[in-house]
């Protein structure tokens, strides 16, 4: 049966084969595989987080952007209503403040053509009255007796002869 | 059905082969084949040899040192000196009952005994071999990280780089916890070298060939190594659960019987390891030799034609046969890395506390 009896230099030399081997791969090779395989499983890991969180966000930002643009788009409507408003309402002033100055023109007017109107009415009155005595003056020369009572007598025809109001 | 046709052929090819060759060696004068000596040649195709075989030549050998102590002091010499029975130095292989094929000590009466014995034999030559490749594919993984970082390995690396990640990752890490960084390198260690020296037993020609871990000398090596690992990383509470354990009064004060038991159970751990691996790696081999001498047998028992007709079947048996050991190959590397884990991390146990 010697293949159930172990021969001492195999043992010997086993050990001393595997004692070599584990020296010199515990010492300059299994952590450091052990270390940089772990590195990069954490690496990977860390990246494929990195893509999903990148993945939501783009996600996120797409739906921000329409928000966005809907709000921006509700603004612009809203803002062209509003000036379409203030268009209106500035014409409608403008229309109002047009027509009082209008009205206070077209006034002025009246009153300068009243003041001008009794300018001219005084004006001719006394143009008339000269006139009325000149030619009275004119007609009585001739019959002059009393320059004074003739006047008197010419103002109080004029009176008469004013022009109803 | 294409496969099925090439299969046949080449099974005929073998038998036609086979019947030729025996055909040719009778004109040639050969002698009427006698049954070999089954046990003689699987004993000596499982055992250790001074020298090693080349391929294909029964007699052609490598001389390999043999360093031995007798009683005249210390000698070292080639195998080659001892070839064909020659003494030399007063030593010589010898052959009988006692001591079959191991080198002796011849004394002037001449009665034989046998010497300390550190010969660099075929076995030992293979160890080395093994050990000289599983550094170098291991540090093969470690200078692909030294060179390219992070980046992913390709090719042989990344088949490498799976297998300990598996080993790692996925069986040490998750047994021993916080202590797997400490316990890594040598269960790792353990791992490639069994798988090495399963693999390189496999191939029958000459780097391979020797049957390492289906020899209990190297199990038992590696077993005694992992008893010490398990034991010396002991902690008080596996002491105390071997001497004193938590049960009855009855079964551990008047006869320690459950400290006796447990005793028995530290031993019984790595001899389970050690004769595991032995008897797997072992039964494959003898497997495939059996199947191999059944054509020799039979061609000797009954006639050539027999003999060819057994090549066919044997030849298939033995390729599934070498199929399952490279399977067989695996799966006990990782058995026993995966025990020597198991048994470590329950010689690591902490106090637990009583459930209420």
């Amino acid at each position: 049966m010697e293949l159930f009896t172990p021969e001492f230099g195999l043992v010997f030399w086993m050990f001393v084969a595997f004692a070599l081997l584990y020296l010199l791969l515990a010492k300059t090779a299994w952590p450091f595989i052990i270390k940089s395989m772990e590195e990069r499983a954490e690496l990977i890991d860390k990246g494929v987080a990195y893509a999903q969180e990148a993945k939501a966000q783009l996600d996120s930002a797409q739906a921000q952007a329409d928000q966005l643009l809907t709000q921006a788009r509700q603004q612009q409507a809203d803002i062209l209503r509003e000036a379409d408003k203030m268009r209106n309402q500035i014409i409608e002033n403008a229309k109002g403040e047009a027509a009082v100055e209008a009205k206070k023109v077209s006034d002025a007017a009246h009153v300068a053509i009243e003041q001008a109107r009794k300018e001219s009415e005084k004006q001719l009155r006394q143009e008339v009255g000269e006139i009325a005595l000149s030619i009275a003056e004119k007609v009585l020369r001739k019959n002059i007796s009393d320059d004074q009572a003739q006047r008197t007598l010419v103002e109080q025809y004029l009176s008469e002869v004013k022009p109803a109001k | 059905m294409k496969k099925v046709i090439t299969a046949t052929v080449v099974f005929a090819l073998i038998a036609l082969a086979a019947i030729g060759y025996h055909r040719a060696s009778a004109h040639a004068g050969g002698t009427a084949p006698e049954v070999p000596n089954a046990k003689e040649i699987i004993y000596e195709h499982l055992g250790d040899a001074y020298g090693w075989e080349l391929p294909f030549n029964h007699d052609l050998r490598i001389p390999l040192p043999i360093i031995v102590k007798g009683n005249s002091g210390w000698h070292c010499f080639l195998s080659s000196r001892l070839e064909n029975g020659a003494t030399y130095e007063g030593f010589r292989i010898n052959h009988g009952e006692q001591y079959n094929n191991k080198v002796v000590e011849v004394a002037s009466d001449g009665s034989i005994s046998r010497p300390l014995d550190l010969s660099i034999t075929k076995n030992v030559a293979a160890i080395f071999v093994c050990a000289l490749i599983v550094t170098l594919i291991v540090l093969s993984v470690k200078r692909w990280y030294v060179r390219n970082g992070f980046k992913a390995p390709r090719g042989g690396t990344a088949a490498l780089e799976f297998t300990v990640d598996y080993v790692y990752s996925d069986t040490i890490r998750p047994i021993l916890g916080k202590h797997a960084p400490k316990y890594a390198p040598y269960l790792l260690t353990v791992f490639f070298f069994i798988l090495t020296m399963n693999l390189m037993g496999l191939i029958v020609i000459f780097p391979g060939g020797a049957n390492l871990t289906g020899n209990i000398a190297v199990t038992m090596t590696l077993a005694v190594i992992t008893f010490f690992v398990i034991n010396l990383s002991g902690t008080r509470e596996y002491w105390k659960e071997i001497f004193w354990p938590d049960v009855p009064m009855a079964l551990k004060c008047p006869i320690p019987m459950m400290p006796l038991i447990e005793i028995l159970g530290m031993f019984t751990k790595p001899i389970a390891l050690m004769i595991r691996l032995f008897a797997n790696m072992m039964g494959g081999h003898m497997v495939v030799l059996v199947l191999m001498l059944l054509i020799f047998i039979f061609t000797a028992m009954f006639n050539v034609y027999v003999g060819a007709a057994t090549s066919v079947f044997s030849l298939a048996f033995t390729l599934f046969m070498l199929a399952l050991d490279t399977l067989v190959s695996f799966i006990q590397a990782y058995v026993f890395t995966i025990l020597a884990t198991i048994f470590i991390s329950m010689a690591l146990v902490e106090p637990h506390h009583e459930k209420e």
